[in-house]
């Protein structure tokens, strides 16, 4: 009886469950499934005659490619500079408003802003307004100091500091506010007999503010770095991956190699390297954090 | 066993949180190596005292020196003081080690030299064999020793105490009163001890200080405060139950209380006038003949009683030396012992001698 209706009751709910497992399955489980397939197939729209199964073709075919590695290589810069800046000057910041007796929650408002903007949006108005030669208001500063005109998005050094700069621009007030929350909840107590103990202001954010907010910081470096990972839209948006292939980070190259070169089958190993790269990064960070504290 | 004496003068401190005057002008002298309470109720200034002393607070106004040095605006750490936080405030990700260990660091104390100082004072306060756990590891009690290792490990001029036993439970209080003095007597460094516990104070300071309302009431011995208080408001607050308060007439050597003639032996070359009599209600007895009385409740506490009743209106506590049975509502006759009655003067509030 009892188990019948054990039954009865598991598959009602199973019913419940099953729309959004249906949606869940055809919007990232199938398309998932579908990429790793489509990196072992040959599926060139400009050569459809080769079509077919290609094996480890396309995987081979990176070893040797200098697109990849310079794609990767920009992938490392780009990520480790971003999330170094966000966490860097988002701590800095957060210290600074902590300091502020009152108010604090309009700083609160304001960094939320550059976080809802989306990055498509991010990228074109960095383009249009910030970095444009002669007129952009980030080239009017740099001329001001007699340092420019600079040519920002137009030669390649330039070009890959200004996609760091707009990526650290959008996110670092999440650092922010993840940090400053973090830093408003240590026990106050605590940096009193710090100062009884002697520890000078450096060295109190040392030993004392440093490992307490570490939970916090590990937990920002981690999110920061899978999505810097796989930052798309506002460098599509500011420099398109270029001057040449100077921004091109594996995702944009990626999206080169199918959506341009129209090379499916090499563009989904290619999305493929990126998530085995990803997991490999968050899964390492994720590793280095349980493993401090317990 | 310090480097310096540690006595410390404050004068006239004043210190206000917006409207409210939290210290209303104290003065305060504190002996070198005393064993020295701040005693009073919550939001009496105590603790906003002991944390001028310690410089975490500016006072708005006043000097404060140890040893005949201005020390008003001198950070913490200038200072030489060590101090143990009513919730101990030890770094939750250093282990016991690291914790006592910490202000030899910050005072760049060799690394060699830190772990036989770590031993020793952890050895004081007997938690040697925890040095390698963190603060979440502990226990309230070993917590607490911990925080006294960090206060004793740098050989501080003044050691301060805030409500140290607050967060303990009784037993434990009790145990770590008596280890507290053990440990003054043997580092003889000055001690200022905050508490809100009388009886804390009574046992374990040589002298002390009774706040109420943002000024000091009295200072003295223990002895001092609870047999001679100088002011109405100590003898309301010391005691526990405190002294009894009746409104009398003090007439020829003697004190009319309810109608009642008390011949006082010691006190005669006074003129005549209202008095506020106090006496504590173990000065007061049953007896055959006295003020009359009527009882309202009796509370058995085991080997005494405590028999709360009324004169004319007014309650009156008692404290029987012996549990007997006596009836609520019952009118006993009450005896108050002529050399234990304390008289103040019911305008200026002060102590009659």
């Amino acid at each position: 009886m009892r188990s019948a209706a054990f039954r009865k009751e598991g598959s009602f709910a199973a019913l419940l469950v099953a729309p959004s497992l249906v949606v869940l399955v055809l919007t990232t489980t199938f398309p998932l499934v579908y990429l790793f397939w489509s990196s072992f197939q040959n599926i060139n729209l400009a050569m459809p005659f080769l079509d077919g199964f290609a094996g480890l073709d396309n995987y081979r075919r990176m070893i040797g490619d200098g697109g990849f590695w310079h794609s990767i290589g920009l992938t490392a810069i780009y990520t480790l500079a971003t999330v170094v800046l966000q966490v860097a000057v988002g701590l800095g910041l957060a210290l600074l408003v902590l300091r502020i007796p009152a108010g604090q929650w309009m700083f609160r408002i304001v960094a939320i802003l550059p976080i809802v903007l989306a990055p498509v949006v991010v990228g074109l108005f960095f383009r249009t307004l910030m970095f444009a030669p002669n007129f952009g208001i980030l080239d009017f500063v740099v001329r001001w100091l007699g340092l420019g005109p600079v040519n920002w998005l137009g030669a390649p050094t330039p070009a890959l500091v200004s996609v760091i700069i707009i990526h650290t621009w959008q996110w670092t007030p999440f650092a922010f506010l993840v940090l400053l929350a973090s830093l408003a909840a240590l026990p106050p107590d605590v940096y009193e007999a710090a100062r009884i103990d002697r520890a000078n202001a450096l060295q109190r954010f040392w030993h004392i503010t440093l490992p307490l907010i570490r939970p916090a910081l590990v937990i920002v470096v981690i999110m920061r770095a899978m999505i810097a990972l796989s930052a798309f839209a506002a460098i599509f948006a500011a420099t398109g991956g270029g001057p040449g292939t100077a921004t091109e980070i594996l995702n944009l190259y990626a999206y080169r190699t199918s959506f341009v070169t129209l090379d499916f089958g090499y563009g989904s190993a290619l999305a493929v390297a990126l998530l085995v790269l990803t997991m490999i990064v968050s899964g390492a960070l994720f590793y280095m954090r349980t493993a401090r504290t317990s | 066993m310090s480097d310096g004496k540690g006595r410390v003068t404050l004068r006239g401190i004043r210190k206000d949180y917006g409207s409210f005057q939290a210290l209303k002008g104290i003065d305060l002298d504190i002996e070198a190596q005393e064993f020295f309470a701040l005693l009073g109720p919550s939001g009496s200034g105590k603790s906003t005292t002991l944390r001028v002393i310690a410089g975490l607070e500016t006072p708005d106004a006043g000097t404060m020196t140890v040893d005949g040095q201005d020390v008003t605006h001198a950070e913490p750490g200038e200072r030489n003081v060590a101090m143990v936080f009513q919730n101990y405030a030890l770094y939750p990700h250093m282990t016991v080690e690291q914790n006592i260990g910490f202000p030899l660091r910050m005072d760049g104390v060799p690394r060699s030299q830190i772990p036989p100082l770590v031993l020793e004072a952890a050895r004081r306060v007997r938690i040697d064999h925890l040095l390698h756990r963190r603060p979440g590891q502990l226990s309230g009690g070993q917590q607490q020793r911990c925080a006294l290792a960090r206060a004793i490990v740098r050989r501080p001029r003044l050691f301060l105490l805030d409500e140290p036993l607050s967060n303990l439970d009784a037993q434990l209080r009790l145990e770590t009163r008596v280890e507290l003095k053990r440990l003054h007597r043997s580092l003889d460094v000055t001690t200022v001890y905050v508490t809100h516990d009388q009886e804390e104070a009574m046992t374990i300071a040589d002298r002390m200080a009774v706040f109420l309302d943002g000024e000091i009431v009295q200072v003295g011995t223990p002895d001092d405060v609870f047999n001679r208080p100088d002011n109405l408001a100590v003898a309301a607050f010391i005691g526990s139950p405190p002294m009894n308060l009746l409104p009398g007439r003090f007439e020829d050597g003697a004190v009319i209380l309810a109608g009642e003639r008390i011949a006082l032996t010691h006190r005669s070359e006074r003129a005549a006038g209202d008095v506020v009599a106090g006496i504590r209600p173990s000065h007061i007895r049953v007896a055959e003949t006295g003020v009359p009385a009527r009882v309202v409740l009796s509370e058995n506490l085991g080997e005494t009683m405590l028999v709360n009743a009324e004169i004319e209106g007014r309650p009156v506590k008692v404290r029987l030396p012996e549990v007997r049975r006596i009836g609520d509502g019952e009118t006993v006759r009450l005896v108050f012992e002529p050399n234990h009655i304390h008289l103040f003067d019911p305008q200026s509030k002060r102590r009659i001698d």
